[in-house]
């Protein structure tokens, strides 16, 4: 393996990456490392903000400043707020920032050829974010030893054939890809390429071309590959496939790994610690092994790890494990309130944060779900304006302008796709938020209750709040543009409710003054009241919402 | 409006599994993704399965390509319509 302090001396001249229509050699890279090293301003010690999606220019840059001994801050997005926090603490913007004006991005020839010095092993090489449970984005330094440190460890795990070459579908923005993607093809004389593969047909196509390739990649992308590609014509292409980001479902891995013939490595780490373990799942097992030279303990309860580039500081695990004898483990997800969302990491606190700081919301609890796609979903209490905007304009605005509101913090892929705006949020007696509760306002598979958010009881009498789903099967063809609640549901609803809390078993007998007054609409809330008569065996219900009374009636038992 | 174009908003719309949305919410030029409807990186993955599986459209393993005819429904359905004359 070379070291990438001395990296310049240890390689040989030859080519080391290829984008689509060029090949760059070592002598390239030293050229536009000089090109760089004239164009930008830098000083010792300096931190430059990089964002750059050509993996050789972005390596050339990262040399450039490794040379002066300043540190590159890699964010892993472009958002307004993210810059206006960068800004305050850095030299300058070096990359593809399209708002900023005064951003370095093309370099010109310099024909310079200026010696480059060796580095230092203990210097600070990057520096780059994930999000603390806060919410608050944390910086996390990163020396020339580590980086080196890491790829040792891979290394010694898989080696790659000498004539492979690493394609990839993740930025080398995010730690994963920039380990990956950069630095061990970089540190073991493998080509690779310089720009992202954004769909399946991009990783098809190189799979044609290239006789031998490795394939860095996260669950999104493999979940997702085309299946109807001719994939048996490029069988044997593939050499290795490696995921992270977040952990592979294991039908989502066979599924990759028959299509691409090999088996997916999956490896498990984080911004803050790199790469600890890998499995692979073809093997009817989903327990993780930890990488050479890592060691993992529990101390009091909590996980511990060691190892040549792992921080005593972020040596305990937010993860909650499962060790087994032999030393590998099960992950039992997370204890605190961040989230992976298609492999980005979200913190809960920071989105409702957010939320809460728009003026057309009071509260709001975000939550994860599952579906098709990994979601954010919010749950929130409007404020007074909010309730101005949903009467006057529509639900639809108000999304639109809390999206809008949203976006200048969070990726496109972190932003709620699914809102349900609540008089109050639904806290049981205990005062706690029942999740159960909240992740039924977001179910629609054949749903034929309404949501309880509350109850209140006296004696002979109940008064239950309930939410009413839009996806209610009662909904459907009653009537087509103007969906009403049927009033046999709601007759059916209060018997439901009323011979649960009164006990009641007497059978069904008829009805008495029944009326429907106005009617009760998708996606709002009301009050069930129950009262019953148990000499008479009469249950009273009444449907009311601070638009009256809906409905009202009597049901008899005998 | 044609047909096709109703019938593209229609797949996105069940490709993506989108809330409180329907085809009259989309217009026919306005950008699908960032701005406009908002659609994603993830949801342009969806897109790209659903043409294959609706119409048998296989994208050229171009991104740049495929993020012009991802622009607007307009764009989409010339993709849709320049398949089927060549299909015939």
């Amino acid at each position: 393996m070379l070291s990438l302090s001395n990296w310049f001396e240890s390689t040989p001249d030859q080519v080391i990456a290829c984008s689509p229509d060029a090949s760059h050699s070592k002598a390239d890279l030293m050229a536009r490392i000089n090109d760089w090293r004239t164009f930008l301003p830098l000083e010792p010690k300096q931190r430059w903000v990089v964002y750059h999606s050509d993996t050789f220019e972005f390596i050339a840059i990262l040399f450039a400043l490794w040379q002066s001994k300043c540190i590159a801050c890699l964010p892993s997005d472009i958002c307004s707020d993210t810059i206006d926090r960068l800004a305050p603490n850095s030299a300058g913007f070096i990359g593809e920032f399209p708002d900023l004006e005064q951003a370095f991005l093309y370099p010109p020839s310099s024909m310079q050829c200026s010696p480059l010095v060796p580095l230092d092993r203990e210097q600070t090489a990057i520096e780059v974010y994930t999000s603390g449970s806060t919410g608050t984005p944390k910086p996390i330094l990163k020396t020339i030893a580590m980086i080196e440190d890491e790829i040792a460890s891979v290394d010694q795990l898989w080696t790659i054939p000498k004539h492979a070459t690493l394609i990839s579908t993740v930025p080398h923005q995010h730690l994963f890809g920039l380990t990956f993607r950069l630095f061990w093809p970089l540190l073991t004389e493998r080509k690779f390429l310089t720009k992202a593969c954004t769909f399946t047909e991009d990783i098809f196509r190189q799979a044609q071309q290239l006789a031998c390739y490795v394939l860095i990649s996260t669950p999104s992308h493999l979940k997702r590959l085309n299946d109807q590609l001719d994939w048996t014509s490029v069988a044997g292409h593939c050499h290795q496939v490696i995921s992270s980001a977040a952990p592979l479902a294991r039908q989502d891995s066979l599924f990759a790994a028959e299509l691409l013939g090999t088996p997916v490595h999956e490896i498990y780490g984080s911004s803050e610690t790199g790469a600890i373990a890998w499995r692979t799942q073809s093997n009817n097992n989903e327990h993780w092994h930890l990488l050479p030279q890592i060691d993992m303990q529990i101390h009091q309860g909590r996980v511990h790890i060691s190892g040549p580039y792992i921080e005593p500081k972020h040596a305990y695990l937010s993860d909650q494990i499962d060790i087994s004898t032999s030393g590998s483990f099960r992950l039992l997800g997370r204890q605190d309130r961040i989230h992976k969302v298609e492999g980005k990491r979200l913190s809960l606190t920071k989105m409702e944060h957010e939320i809460e700081q728009t003026k057309w919301i009071r509260a709001a609890r975000a939550l994860v779900l599952a579906r098709k796609r990994d979601e954010v979903v919010v749950v929130a209490e409007l404020s007074e304006a909010g309730k101005q905007l949903r009467t006057h304009g529509s639900q639809k605005e108000l999304v639109k302008c809390l999206k809008q509101a949203l976006r200048s913090s969070f990726e496109a892929v972190l932003l709620p796709r699914r809102w349900r705006f609540l008089s109050s949020l639904p806290y049981n007696s205990q005062g706690k938020l029942s999740m159960d509760r909240l992740h039924s306002l977001f179910d629609n598979h054949e749903v034929k209750w309404p949501v309880e958010l509350s109850r209140n009881t006296l004696d002979e009498h109940i008064q239950l709040v309930f939410y009413i789903p839009k996806e209610l099967i009662y909904f459907e063809g009653h009537f087509d543009q103007h969906p009403i609640l049927p009033g046999i549901t709601q007759t059916h609803w209060a018997q439901h409710f009323g011979r649960k809390h009164f006990a009641i078993e007497g059978r069904f007998t008829g009805l008495e003054v029944i009326k429907f007054q106005h009617v009760i609409q998708p996606d709002t809330e009301v009050t069930l009241s129950l009262t019953y008569n148990s000499a008479l065996k009469k249950l009273t219900f009444q449907y009311l919402s601070d638009k009256g009374v809906h409905s009202s009636g009597r049901i008899c038992f005998a | 409006m044609s047909d096709l174009n109703t019938e593209l908003k229609q797949m996105i719309i069940d490709a993506l599994d989108l809330e409180d949305i329907d085809t009259s919410d989309i217009e026919d030029d306005a950008p699908l993704f960032i701005e406009g409807l908002g659609l994603d990186s993830i949801d342009a993955l969806e897109i790209g399965l659903a043409l294959q599986q609706r119409y048998g459209i296989k994208l050229k393993a171009d991104s740049e390509e495929t993020k012009a005819h991802f622009a607007s429904i307009n764009a989409l359905a010339k993709l849709v319509q320049q398949h089927q004359t060549t299909n015939v």
